[in-house]
């Protein structure tokens, strides 16, 4: 999974088919496993998730993804597929294209094809975007296929270009120090929050122009390590954020953001679409006591039973196959 | 001899100014990566390349965790290509000298891991056949080479190229050893650093 730090939002194609959209992001220690296994033994299809699915007929599968996924693979049978997450789902993260990017690997591994990690992410955006009609952009599923610290620009002809920021372990380490990650406790579904954004993007033009002339400074200001810098930058990207659709930020957000800003945090975001999932902080080492009681004390007064502080680093590495048998 | 001295040392000195910095910080992100996915490392070369891939395998599996080798640590897994003698008289003799890198790494390669090939000439064919085995299996490839990089430098991933003269084998293969002497040496300050703050115990 991922978390971003400026610029999303502009990888929607409402945005950055007029103008290029920009995204810095980071990929941490929260996975998504997918295991397929295909051969006689196997009757039927098999689909385990939250819910579990066995069914004579592809399209007879609920779970659209996997539907149209297999649809596209030509494998109509004998097959079981079982999806296990670090982390659950609809909280920012990224989890659901980091999903899709497992799966399109596997069923492309499944086939025999060893392919790079931009062909799966294209595999998945176009399952997403391009059957599913999610209304969603694209720099999650390159984040979850590629890895480690990127600057992801999206071309008005719909082309991406990757720029692997190359940080060295003290700058890494060190964010991860000054970082707080929340979980709210409170799920949403980007896409109702996404579908708002993509209808305003003409009014709110200024606004997605700005955040992606955010990327530039951001990057630079990470590789100096200026991390207090870094957290301001946040706050002004989530202001912006803020504004681009109504369900963005909430009461609830909304004050659970101000008690980590008020007992001491240089700066943050929501992560994802918004609504609800996690809350990032840069802020400095002594205050992060501090913020974790304000953030409980808050979440405590809105009655988040399933808020939680989620410890993580960030990780080089993207999509990869833990096994495969030939 | 004082002539020469200096002009082999100005030499150096102007190959080591001159360093792909940013193509070896690439190669420093792919170690990383291979390392956090528990991927393993291949190293191998030609002559004086396969005795820098050796003394990179030892430096890279044991002295980078020197300070910590009693702890319960993952370590980084660099296996020297082919690593044993009979190996790679086997694979000479029987199938030919073009297979004796290709050959025993396809006993091992998989998806995740790292392929570093070391060829001042960047054109030995022995390190071609390996780098377009590593390519079939998407692995990422740290290509080491001199002169003018040849095919070597075209295929790899990070392409960390020691421009010379042809034929300087000297210089290359020196500054060779200090790129991969650096190496060793970020990593060891890496866990270094990591133990300083916590995170090994």
């Amino acid at each position: 999974m991922r978390i971003s730090f400026v610029g999303g939002g502009t990888d929607l194609s409402s945005f950055y088919t007029k103008e290029k959209g920009c995204v810095l992001s980071a990929t941490i220690d929260k996975y998504v496993y997918v295991t397929i296994k295909h051969g006689p033994q196997i009757r039927g299809i098999n689909v385990r998730y939250s819910e579990s699915e066995s069914v004579q007929n592809v399209r007879e599968l609920k779970n659209d993804r996997v539907r149209e996924a297999l649809l596209a693979s030509g494998i109509n049978n004998n097959i079981e597929i079982s999806i296990f997450s670090d982390f659950p789902g609809k909280t920012g993260l990224g989890s659901s294209s980091s999903f899709s990017v497992a799966l399109m690997k596997g069923l492309r591994l499944l086939r025999g094809d060893t392919v790079d990690a931009r062909t799966v992410a294209e595999d998945a955006c176009m399952l997403e975007i391009g059957v599913l009609k999610e209304p969603i952009g694209k720099q999650d599923q390159y984040a979850a296929a590629i890895g480690g610290f990127n600057i992801l620009t999206f071309n008005p002809d719909h082309s991406v270009v990757v720029e692997h920021l190359l940080l060295d372990f003290r700058k890494s380490i060190g964010l991860e120090k000054h970082a707080l990650l929340f979980f709210t406790g409170i799920t949403r579904d980007a896409r109702d929050i996404l579908s708002e954004q993509q209808k305003n993007t003409e009014s709110k033009f200024s606004t997605l122009s700005q955040m992606v002339s955010m990327a530039e400074p951001f990057r630079t200001e990470l590789l100096a390590g200026n991390f207090k810098r870094l957290g301001e930058m946040l706050h002004e990207g989530w202001e912006l954020k803020r504004t681009l659709a109504s369900g963005v930020s909430t009461s609830t957000i909304d004050a659970l953001y101000a008690a980590g800003q008020g007992a001491g945090a240089w700066g943050g975001k929501v992560l994802g679409a918004g609504g609800g999932g996690c809350i990032l902080f840069l802020a400095p080492l002594e205050s992060h006591e501090a913020i974790r009681n304000a953030m409980k004390g808050a979440a405590k007064k809105h009655n988040l039973g399933w808020f939680n502080e989620v410890p993580f680093q960030f990780v080089q590495s993207g999509v990869e196959a833990l096994m495969h048998k030939q | 001899m004082k002539d020469f001295i200096s002009e082999f040392s100005n030499h150096a000195i102007d190959a080591i100014r001159t360093l792909p910095s940013a193509e070896i910080a690439k190669a420093l992100v792919i170690l990383q990566a291979t390392y956090e996915r528990g991927g393993r490392i291949y190293v191998c070369g030609n002559g004086g390349s396969l005795a820098l891939a050796t003394h990179f395998v030892a430096d890279l599996n044991k002295t980078v965790f020197s300070n910590h080798l009693e702890k319960k640590l993952q370590r980084f897994q660099a296996i020297r290509l082919p690593s044993t003698e009979s190996e790679l008289t086997a694979w000479a003799n029987d199938v030919g000298y073009d297979m004796v890198f290709a050959g025993p790494l396809k006993n091992y390669i998989q998806e995740g891991d790292t392929l570093i090939a070391i060829s001042s000439s960047g054109n030995s064919q022995n390190i071609i056949k390996a780098v377009e085995l590593a390519h079939e299996y998407n692995v990422p490839i740290i290509g080491m080479s001199g002169f003018d990089g040849g095919v070597l430098n075209r295929l790899a991933d990070a392409k960390i190229l020691v421009e010379t003269p042809l034929g300087e084998y000297e210089v290359v293969e020196s500054v060779h050893a200090v790129i991969l002497h650096m190496m060793v040496k970020y990593f060891k300050n890496y866990f270094n650093f990591l133990a300083d703050n916590g995170h090994i115990v």
